[in-house]
């Protein structure tokens, strides 16, 4: 039992069983899935994402230290502009899909075919790599698409009326967040219940999506460098017990559980225009338009992450495609309830097809798990 | 007279009434009351969508309807401004000519650009409102129904003092099109303001056949997605459908007298295919 649930923790599985429980709870009993869902959608989607999302992020953060595999910075740019580019790719794909037909009315779903479901990444990647830099990688290219996202649909999603000068507050959670690790506060507590919250109100009065708020706090928690070359460290090795990824495994747990559940749930009917446009864009557009950047970003000059190369990337790159919750979610935010709304989220669900071709590509390349034991 | 001969003449003389009628008009026609006709999904400037047009303007001549409502998918395809001539002006021409005013919705397929087209009579606005006889039409924009959109609604349903209420937009809240089939998440937020402030009767789009609901807690829905674009053989009959045909395009006839509704639905070649009565708050 023990193992089970540590090779469903290990390898973000809670999410795609979410997803599951939750499409089959809403084919079956809808009424009582969507009373539920609509009740915790707030306090889930927007409070405790922040929290699973500054979870992720810490990831990236560690890499980026001396140590790390995303260290020196110009290689940590490359993953960067890589996930830049797979935003770009997607909206350009999704623009472009709609564009062969009439229906430019779905033209302002564009953010949704460009969010990348952070947690089923984490999931393709760890089954394909482990524990390596390229799952760093992947992570990166999905949370840069995700950050640009939700800036773009920020301001969408509310009714309160947003005030700008609330973007203050943000100013000022970073700068105490600041003080503490001046002070060498250690616990990760003040970081997040003080400094975050501040943020939290910040983001939330000024319009910008509050899921972001513990993003600008994250740099200033107490880390320790992650050197994810070496797929088969364990993690527990890294963790300290005042650590942040400690601290709060299990309450992120709970909440990327509850995330999935209560937005990965849908009547599966009304594929439309808006849905193939969101499986055209995230599964073609946006693993097209990362490598692209890649490309330019290398014949710049700057390099991939230590210890990956193109065949990583490639499958990185896939790895990150599928925008499912992240999606959803997304989808809420630009478009009312209505056919379209229903479109979106079905094509959004439905890129979860995404993970055969990322475990194809690595399987074609012999990479992570396929490789060649003799490389591992 | 003995009562199975009466019963044996009135049976003939409704025998030939419906013969008479199968081909012709069967709304009442009476003078002073509100005449109007329906299509939806028509704007594709295609031959079936000028025989539609044509047809109406024939029936126009003995049914002399002053307005057209218009569910949605006004024009297909490119929408420059050589398409509103295309595929709306010159098949609507003997109509427009003729004086009858059109009021658009919006459809998946139709853009901004119909808002601000003088014959669709939206005046810039996605949803709107407005007054015929003691009929007050609600316009609604189902491709976006924000929560602004609704606030809008409750507030003109609230205000409305008219005997009719008619509600039309382009995505049906009942209907058993097998291409589309009912939008449940639009019912879920309609159907109880519909109720709430008793709206007679609704009007969609979008599956492209003609379908008439059983009265749905007190509300008549018609689906009549078939004005240019056709799906034959989509309607999947269920113990919803009053009514329907999917062979061929259609249009819709109707006629508002005091607290009757009566319609007529007539096929591409002429035929009435559907037709009958609604009395306001009762039964068909």
């Amino acid at each position: 039992m023990t193992r089970a649930w540590r090779f469903i923790v290990d390898r973000y599985l809670l999410v795609p069983i979410a997803a599951v429980v939750a499409l089959t709870w809403a084919n079956t009993y809808p009424q009582s899935y969507f009373r539920i869902a609509n009740t915790l959608a707030f306090p889930v989607n927007e409070i405790g994402m922040a929290l699973g999302l500054a979870y992720l992020a810490q990831e990236v953060v560690e890499a980026a230290l001396p140590g790390g595999s995303l260290y020196p910075f110009s290689r940590a740019v490359v993953p960067l502009i890589g996930g830049l580019g797979g935003m770009i790719g997607a909206s350009l794909a999704y623009v472009g899909y709609l564009a062969l037909g009439d229906e430019q009315i779905l033209a302002r779903g564009w953010p949704v075919a460009g969010a990348a479901d952070l947690v089923i990444t984490l999931a393709i990647a760890r089954a394909i790599f482990g524990r390596g830099a390229a799952v760093t990688m992947a992570l990166v290219f999905a949370l840069t698409s995700d950050v640009i996202g939700l800036i773009v649909i920020s301001g969408q999603h509310f009714v309160v009326q947003p005030h700008a000068a609330a973007a203050l507050l943000i100013v000022a959670g970073v700068a105490l967040a600041a003080v503490f690790r001046h002070q060498h506060v250690v616990s990760s507590w003040p970081y997040v219940a003080c400094a975050g919250t501040l943020s939290w109100v910040g983001c939330y009065w000024s319009g910008l999506q509050p899921v972001l708020a513990l993003l600008p706090i994250v740099p200033f928690l107490r880390h320790a460098p992650r050197d994810l070359t070496q797929p088969h460290r364990q993690p527990s090795a890294h963790r300290g017990a005042t650590h942040f990824e400690s601290v709060f495994q299990a309450p992120v747990l709970v909440i990327v559980f509850l995330f999935g559940l209560l937005n990965a749930g849908m009547a599966v009917r009304g594929a439309d225009t808006g849905t193939w446009a969101v499986v055209v864009a995230s599964l073609v557009g946006r693993p097209a338009g990362t490598l692209v950047a890649i490309g330019i970003a290398l014949l710049a000059g700057l390099h991939l992450p230590r210890g990956t190369g193109w065949r990583d990337a490639l499958v990185s790159a896939l790895a990150a495609a599928p925008t499912l919750v992240f999606g959803v979610l997304f989808a809420v935010a630009v478009f009312p309830v209505g056919p379209l709304l229903v479109q979106t989220k079905l094509g959004a669900i439905a890129t979860a097809i995404g993970l055969v071709p990322a475990f194809g590509a690595a399987r074609l390349l012999r990479v992570g798990r396929f490789a060649p034991v003799t490389h591992r | 007279m003995r009562p199975a001969l009466v019963l044996a003449c009135v049976a003939v003389v409704a025998t030939v009434r419906i013969g008479v009628a199968a081909d012709g008009l069967t709304l009442p026609n009476r003078p002073n009351t509100l005449k109007f006709a329906a299509i939806g999904d028509n704007g594709t400037g295609a031959q079936p969508e000028y025989e539609v047009a044509s047809q109406m303007a024939t029936w126009h001549q003995q049914f002399a309807f002053d307005m057209v409502i218009m569910l949605g998918d006004n024009l297909y395809g490119r929408q420059e401004p050589s398409d509103f001539v295309e595929k709306f002006e010159r098949p609507f021409k003997r109509l427009l000519d003729g004086g009858v005013k059109f009021y658009a919705s919006l459809g998946n397929h139709d853009d901004e650009r119909d808002l601000t087209y003088p014959p669709f009579n939206m005046a810039g606005r996605r949803y709107y409102a407005f007054v015929r006889g003691d009929v007050r039409f609600f316009v609604l924009d189902t491709n976006f129904l924000d929560p602004a959109q609704l606030v809008w609604l409750e507030r003109q349903l609230a205000s409305a003092s008219e005997r009719w209420k008619i509600a039309y937009f382009h995505h049906p809240l009942y209907s058993d099109g097998g291409r589309h089939g009912s939008e449940v998440e639009l019912r879920v937020k309609l159907e109880p303001l519909f109720v709430k402030y008793a709206v007679n009767v609704v009007y969609s789009g979008h599956d492209h056949i003609y379908e008439r609901i059983k009265p749905q807690r007190g509300i008549y829905y018609f689906v009549s997605g078939a004005g240019g674009q056709l799906r034959q053989g989509d309607l999947k009959r269920s113990e919803l459908t009053a009514a329907g045909f999917d062979r061929d395009r259609s249009f819709m006839l109707n006629e508002i007298d005091g607290d009757e509704l009566h319609f007529q639905v007539v096929s591409r070649a002429g035929q009435t295919v559907d037709a009958g009565v609604i009395h306001r708050g009762g039964t068909s």
